[in-house]
């Protein structure tokens, strides 16, 4: 690890522009990676809860089943609708694709690991999520079909509604914190109590709602109404196939990590140790380190799948009711609490 | 509290009943779900006219799975169509085999010996068993939850492997032929189906929690597609349907027939007439069933013949006659309407499947002002299959 630090800042003291693209790399080609083997964990987990196996045949244990997808993918022809909007039907994958890379631009993985160290981190991201909603509104209308269209059109309205609901949640933790620089959010979590000390104790229902709206910020169940199966077939990407339904794939599974580490660093304090500091003294694997945002991380994965496996859909005016009049109420409530807590240093956490 | 979207830009009634839907002024959208929509249990389609988000007027269309069995059977000899008539209903094909059989020996004069009739009923319970855990694998798979399709699936192959233990095999078991059934019980079969059930009831229990106890989905499936009690004699509705509005028609209770007058049981009932409580009389008459299959084997004779000797089936003339065959499915009341002219051959066979008064008039009328995500969650409500539709 301290190799790997070291080579870092050696890039960045000779070769500017190399050391950036090859951070852009150093980061895309392993999240790419945790991608596709993100799509294995969910077949194999949701698997066992629906006793059933999962991929089991392409390599051991089904090991290769996502690179096999991939080129599959890959290999496939690009269908485009005799109506459609060439075009924009292809622009529309890459715009949920893209934002949903760039958004790890100024994500710190570790203690000055990150690639641009802008203080307004937190702002930079939730424009970056918001943007991604363009791509399945311009999908759901370049296809020129029924059924993509409502879904683009439902998808719209729902991912505008979490915003609000998520943004909110994110200016709890930004007052908490005092600051938008995802960096410092960490270092304000730290404290002698370890995860006592982390944000999701006193933020506790923001914490709940950010996740939530991150889940329905996705498109993902209980929320995946955009695409619901029973009801709009596949929604926006009904009638995409090959390599532009492949980089929505992508998109939505960069997406869902993206929620999973963001819930880690604001809420869960990022690549701390859950242990005090005086305990894990040079214990190796205690201390902090990214291992434990991979970790965190992995654990908020999770329950993405877990939702999945386990709720029924819910209705699209329920959802809408969710966010606006529950979840709004609840935040704008929390933030005035945590204001107070800071203004008045409630020990442990704001003193 | 409830969600009560705006209407007033709905099409309005015509003085003949009819609405008026002017696809051109850009307020409505016409929308077909199926033959291939994931959300319709088979092959059939739904002909949507939606404003914003709700159905404002819905057409069913049957017609791509007609294979003409009834026609089919005019020229086959009595016997021979024993292979098409469980064609009728995929999930429940034993319903089909005993009425016609029953329709059968009535015209032919044949008794069928006390054994064969036990055999009978437990064959139909365990049919009734399979049908419902598909039926709720597919209620909670329209509303989206997948999980529970996969467990009821498992359950089914439970009891598929005892089907295929007493007739050989798992979907088309052809095994009740007239004068009786093919084959007596294999050796330590009650032992082995009580195994099956105990499972069958742990999975129940589990879905009963996953399921019906799930906030989401209690709250999308209670008060949706009610049914009046008043319009179910005028839609022609029975079985589960009618009985979660309250209307405790069984024909197991109230026609008995097979063996069932020998054995306890009083009919599930609901109130509330709607998805949720649709969902669980099924989840309960699948508990009854349960305790039938248990009742049969306790009470079945322990031996005696299970087949009548009939005459030569290539040369087998029947009586002219014709006759009305009933039962209690898992869907509703299934009938059977067969007239021979005194030849080798029927002269007319005529299915009377619940699914067609359910799913193509009711369907109709309950997805107006519907939610399009509720549409394949109504459907599957009903209990329809297609294939039984349109024979």
């Amino acid at each position: 690890m301290d190799a790997l630090i070291g080579f870092w800042e050696w890039l960045g003291e000779n070769f500017l522009l190399a050391q950036i693209l090859i951070k852009i790399v150093a980061i895309v080609a392993p999240l790419m990676l945790c991608v596709a083997y993100f799509t294995y964990a969910e077949r194999k987990i949701i698997g066992y809860m629906q006793v059933r196996i999962g991929p089991n045949r392409v390599g051991p244990k089904g090991w290769l089943q996502p690179i096999a997808d991939a080129v599959k993918l890959m290999f496939k022809e690009i269908v485009i609708p005799s109506k459609a909007n060439k075009a924009l039907f292809l622009i529309a994958p890459m715009l949920t694709l893209g934002p949903a890379l760039a958004a790890w631009a100024v994500f710190p993985f570790q203690e000055g690991m990150v690639l641009a160290d802008i203080n307004a981190g937190l702002l930079y991201i939730l424009a970056m999520t918001s943007v991604g909603v363009y791509g399945v509104i311009i999908a759901g209308w370049a296809s020129n079909s029924k059924y993509a269209f409502l879904g683009g059109l439902r998808s719209a309205a729902q991912i505008v509604s979490y915003e609000i609901a998520m943004g909110f949640a994110l200016v709890g933790v930004l007052v908490a914190a005092g600051s938008l620089n995802l960096g410092e959010i960490v270092r304000a979590q730290q404290g002698e109590g370890g995860l006592f000390n982390w944000f999701w104790l006193p933020l506790l229902p923001l914490f709940v709602i950010y996740f939530v709206s991150g889940v329905a910020e996705t498109n993902r169940a209980p929320f995946d109404v955009a695409e619901g199966e029973s009801e709009i077939v596949a929604g926006f990407h009904v009638d995409y196939s090959g390599m532009p339904f492949a980089v929505f794939f992508l998109g939505e599974y960069a997406n869902m990590i993206l929620v999973s580490a963001l819930t880690a660093l604001l809420f869960m304090g990022g690549w701390l140790s859950p242990l005090p500091a005086s305990w894990v003294e040079g214990v190796p694997l205690l201390g902090d380190g990214m291992h434990w945002m991979f970790a965190k991380t992995a654990l908020f994965g999770f329950f993405f799948l877990w939702l999945r496996a386990t709720f029924p859909r819910y209705r699209y005016d329920q959802i809408m009711r969710l966010g606006w009049k529950v979840f709004i109420p609840i935040t704008i409530v929390w933030i005035l609490v945590v204001g107070l807590a800071v203004v008045y240093q409630l020990p442990w956490w704001f003193d | 509290m409830a969600y009560q979207p705006d209407r007033s830009q709905y099409p309005q009634p015509r003085p003949d009943g009819s609405l008026d839907i002017d696809l051109r002024s850009g307020k409505y959208l016409k929308l077909w779900q199926g033959p291939q929509h994931p959300g319709i249990t088979g092959n059939m389609s739904l002909e949507l006219t939606v404003c914003g988000d709700e159905v404002v007027a819905g057409r069913t269309h049957v017609g791509y799975l007609h294979r003409g069995f009834e026609k089919l059977m005019e020229r086959r000899t009595f016997i021979q169509c024993f292979p098409i008539v469980c064609r009728i209903c995929v999930p429940e094909p034993d319903f089909n085999e005993y009425c016609y059989a029953a329709a059968v020996e009535e015209l032919a004069g044949i008794e069928v010996p006390e054994r064969a009739q036990w055999i009978r009923t437990l064959i139909l319970e365990m049919g009734r068993v399979n049908s419902y855990l598909m039926y709720l694998g597919g209620q909670a798979g329209a509303f989206g939850q997948a999980v529970i399709g996969q467990w009821t699936t498992y359950a089914r192959d439970l009891m598929l492997d005892r089907f295929e233990e007493l007739t050989g095999a798992r979907i088309y078991h052809m095994f009740i032929l007239p004068g009786g059934v093919r084959d007596d019980l294999p050796e330590g079969f009650g032992r082995r189906m009580e195994q099956t059930l105990r499972e069958i009831e742990e999975i129940l229990e589990e879905v009963r929690e996953v399921m019906f106890d799930n906030a989401v989905l209690k709250r999308r499936a209670i008060g949706l597609g009610h049914i009046d009690p008043a319009l179910l004699d005028a839609y022609g509705v029975t079985g589960p349907t009618a009985r979660a509005a309250g209307v405790a028609k069984d024909v197991r209770r109230d026609h008995p027939y097979l063996v069932y007058p020998r054995l306890a049981f009083e009919p599930v009932v609901a109130q509330a007439s709607d998805v949720h409580a649709r969902a669980d009389v099924r989840r309960r008459d699948l508990l009854l069933s349960i305790d039938l299959i248990r009742q049969i084997l306790a009470g079945m004779p322990g031996s005696g013949a299970v087949m009548t000797a009939l005459p030569n089936v290539l040369h087998w003339k029947i009586p002219r006659g014709e006759t009305y065959i009933r039962g209690e499915c898992s869907r509703g009341e299934y009938g059977y309407y067969l007239v021979s002219d005194g030849s080798g051959y029927p002269r007319r066979v005529n299915v009377r499947g619940p699914s067609y008064t359910h799913a193509v008039a009711l369907l109709e009328r309950l997805i107006v002002n519907v939610n399009i995500a509720d549409v394949a969650a109504l459907m599957v409500s009903l209990h329809t299959y297609p294939p039984e539709i349109e024979r």
